[in-house]
């Protein structure tokens, strides 16, 4: 049975009331995520792997590793594919059926923030140019939808890709053939880390939770790299932001990243 | 006085054999008669029945229960009520029978989204549960903070005689009002005694089962550990 | 092609004819289903999430007279060693169903009318008897939901690998064993809802066969009681 829940149904001015003095429902201050715990290996029969908890939202990703035809005009590159599913058991409201639009923009922002920062070098995944590559497939089981599936998705994403091995292939008649026993670290070039912000009212509060996801005003997830550089973002939410709102939450979302690149780097 | 022998079962656990009567929660297979929850198992005046430690909350004819307005038509509102079934409010139970309001007079009394303490006036499994809110300390609820914990978990929340809910509302200074059917609603002045209410609800919820609750709920809200120790076992 | 077993008669991952592999399970592991569990069976990595009784959309899937059981089997894509298309295959659609009609014996729904119970099963890793393990996760996740069952179901399978009948098959002896069946069973009330069999047997192996998977389903239905106890009833004692 859920733990004890604050339905959505929350005046949003009482909760109006204790942002004005610094706070929310469940004891947080406004730049203070949910705990965080990241495991990593936790399904060994995939390449990489790890189990995110943030608050009560949870995600398993898996990394497959396997050869593939590069994309047209990419020869030169190896193959990222980011998926993402809601799974039904994570939420009362999902439906099991083809994604809906709220689980299509979350791989993709998750496929942004690892694609932009760059964080694997794709040329070095390259078996025979213009004819075979490496595919490298992130997906993400959403097991428990608790909010802010932003970022768990990201960091679990994240996580899996840098505790993976890359298994090693030789060319034998043209063909990848794979070489058992071999296996290599992938090649990454910067640790992305998303941090998701939710405005109500003029407040700005870090890693929303379900219900402050449910009354706020609008959203803006930002990806940075470990070179402090802001390489994607996403503004969702029916509502908007001032300038001065999303120079301050990108100056959050460094600070914040800063912090939960410590615990991803550990990973590697 | 007959004692009452008590044991944990999961669902396929044989209680007993032989003549005893079948009541809540288990069936009789035989002569054997089976637990069909996870629970507490009671055999007493020879009669067997098992009280679940989880569960949907099942409406039951006199319940207090908190509810939420989904909607209405110029005879009635409609409830969720946490359950699978929907509870009905009639219009005259708030109207009176003489007057026959407009959906637009039911509208302004009580609007999508109004929370309501009401009583079950009348359950059976072939209609949806009638609510009733025509007694003192019924009606709709003006202000305060909606939450919801396991239906299983709200005899553990009240307590022996009220112990434990007057524990909580004395240490906050907020005002609680229980659902049979695992709401409540909490309402404060002080948004601190709001947030440590809301805590200790949690907690409750979280740990009812366990020994020692009350003493964890007590050191939680800075009270002192009296020997008025509420040792219910539900 | 491997070994499957040796001259001791062992079996390719060290464990005897009738050996389980190593399960554990864990109750209540989802904070927004009404009930879940996860369980670890052998290399299997499967979690079990239910709700109910709920509303049934579409209204006319509702059943006036009693509450109707729905149930999803699905495999993640990194759960295969080749990773699988996220959308549902014929075999998890056939799964779901015999997973469902396993499950509809246990569970009494008729004070339940016009509402459904959703079983939703996930498995992260499999390796042979995933559907067995599904159905040991969903039972103990229906119990922790609070719907009322006339008993837990356990599920296990059997099968023949080099001639002789043995006790839950892995992943290795599924593909290249001689027959696999797997089973579940009601174990208070001695009832088998489900039982499937690929692969060939004579009389007197069939009953064998049978005999073995419902003494494995005995054994797992131990640990699924455990996992409950230990959820429900820790600190206390009988």
């Amino acid at each position: 049975m859920a733990n004890s829940v604050i339905l959505a149904q929350l005046k949003r001015e009482q909760i109006l009331e204790l942002l004005k003095e610094g706070k929310r429902l469940d004891g947080r201050g406004l730049e203070d995520q949910r705990p965080l715990s990241i495991d990593v290996g936790v399904i060994p029969k995939a390449n990489g792997s790890a189990r995110v908890r943030l608050g009560d939202t949870e995600i398993v990703t898996g990394v497959k590793i396997q050869p593939d035809k590069p994309f047209p005009d990419l020869g030169d590159k190896g193959i990222l594919i980011c998926t993402a599913e809601i799974l039904p058991l994570a939420d009362p409201n999902a439906e099991p059926g083809p994604p809906s639009e709220e689980v299509i923009e979350l791989a993709r922002v998750v496929d942004r923030g690892i694609r932009e920062t760059e964080m694997l070098d794709l040329h070095q995944l390259v078996l025979i140019e213009n004819k075979s590559v490496i595919g490298i497939f992130i997906d993400s089981s959403i097991t428990d939808a608790g909010g802010n599936l932003f970022d768990a998705c990201s960091y679990a994403s994240v996580a899996a890709l840098l505790s993976c091995t890359v298994p090693k292939y030789e060319i034998k008649d043209e063909a990848p053939v794979l070489v058992e026993g071999v296996t290599s670290k992938p090649p990454i070039k910067t640790i992305p880390v998303s941090v998701t912000m939710a405005r109500i009212g003029d407040h700005i509060i870090v890693d929303p939770s379900s219900y402050e996801e449910a009354c706020m005003d609008s959203r803006l997830t930002i990806t940075t790299n470990t070179e402090g550089n802001i390489c994607a973002i996403q503004k969702g939410g029916i509502d908007g932001f001032t300038l001065e709102q999303v120079i301050r939450c990108s100056e959050i979302a460094l600070s914040v990243g800063t912090k939960i690149r410590k615990q991803l780097e550990k990973l590697m | 006085m007959m004692e009452t022998k008590r044991r944990y079962v999961i669902p396929g656990d044989v209680i007993t054999t032989g003549p005893f009567r079948p009541e809540q929660n288990v069936y009789q297979e035989g002569d054997r008669i089976i637990s069909t929850s996870v629970g507490i198992s009671e055999i007493f005046d020879n009669a067997v029945r098992v009280i679940p430690l989880t569960g949907i909350y099942m409406p039951k004819t006199n319940d207090l229960i908190i509810g939420k307005v989904i909607g209405h038509s110029s005879l009635s509102w409609e409830f969720d009520i946490n359950s699978c079934f929907v509870g009905f409010l009639p219009a005259q139970d708030v109207f009176g029978r003489d007057y026959s309001p407009t959906k637009d007079e039911l509208k302004e009394r009580l609007d999508k989204g109004d929370l309501v303490a009401a009583r079950v006036a009348n359950f059976d499994r072939s209609r949806d549960p009638l609510l009733t809110v025509q007694d003192r300390d019924l009606g709709k609820i003006e202000s305060g903070e909606l939450i919801e914990i396991s239906p299983s978990k709200v005899p553990r929340l009240i307590g022996k005689r009220g112990s434990m809910i007057q524990t909580i509302e004395m240490a906050t200074k907020a005002m609680i009002t229980i659902g049979q059917n695992g709401w409540i609603v909490v309402s404060s002045e002080d948004p601190d005694g709001l947030l440590k209410a809301i805590e200790a609800i949690r907690m409750v919820d979280a740990q009812a089962h366990m020994p020692n609750l009350t003493e964890r709920v007590k050191s939680m809200l800075g009270v002192e550990l009296g020997d008025n120790n509420d040792t219910i076992n539900e | 092609m491997t070994q499957l077993m040796n001259e001791n008669g062992i079996r390719c991952d060290g464990r005897r004819v009738d050996q389980l592999r190593n399960i554990s399970i864990k109750v209540g592991v989802l904070k927004n289903a009404d009930g879940s569990a996860y369980i670890e069976f052998g290399k299997n990595k499967i979690l079990a999430g239910v709700f109910g009784p709920r509303d049934v959309h579409p209204k006319h899937m509702a059943n006036q007279d009693s509450g109707i059981l729905r149930c999803r089997y699905h495999m993640s894509p990194f759960s295969v060693t080749e990773r699988k298309n996220p959308a549902p295959s014929r075999r998890e659609i056939e799964i779901s169903k015999v997973i469902k009609e396993a499950l509809l014996p246990a569970v009494i729904l008729k004070d339940f009318p016009r509402t459904v119970v959703d079983v939703f099963i996930e498995v992260l890793q499999a390796d042979g008897g995933t559907r067995c393990a599904a159905l040991d996760a969903a039972s103990i996740a229906l119990a922790d939901a609070g719907i009322p069952m006339r008993d837990l179901v356990s599920a296990c399978a059997a099968g023949k690998v080099a001639d002789q009948i043995v006790l839950d098959i892995n992943n290795e002896e599924d593909q290249e064993g001689q027959a696999d069946m797997p089973i579940a069973y009601m174990p208070n009330l001695g009832k088998i809802t489900l039982m499937q069999l690929d692969g060939i047997l004579s009389p007197s192996e069939y009953q064998k066969c049978v005999q073995t998977g419902i003494n494995g389903c005995k054994l797992v239905y131990e640990m699924q009681r455990k996992a409950l106890m230990d959820k429900y009833f820790t600190n206390e004692t009988q």
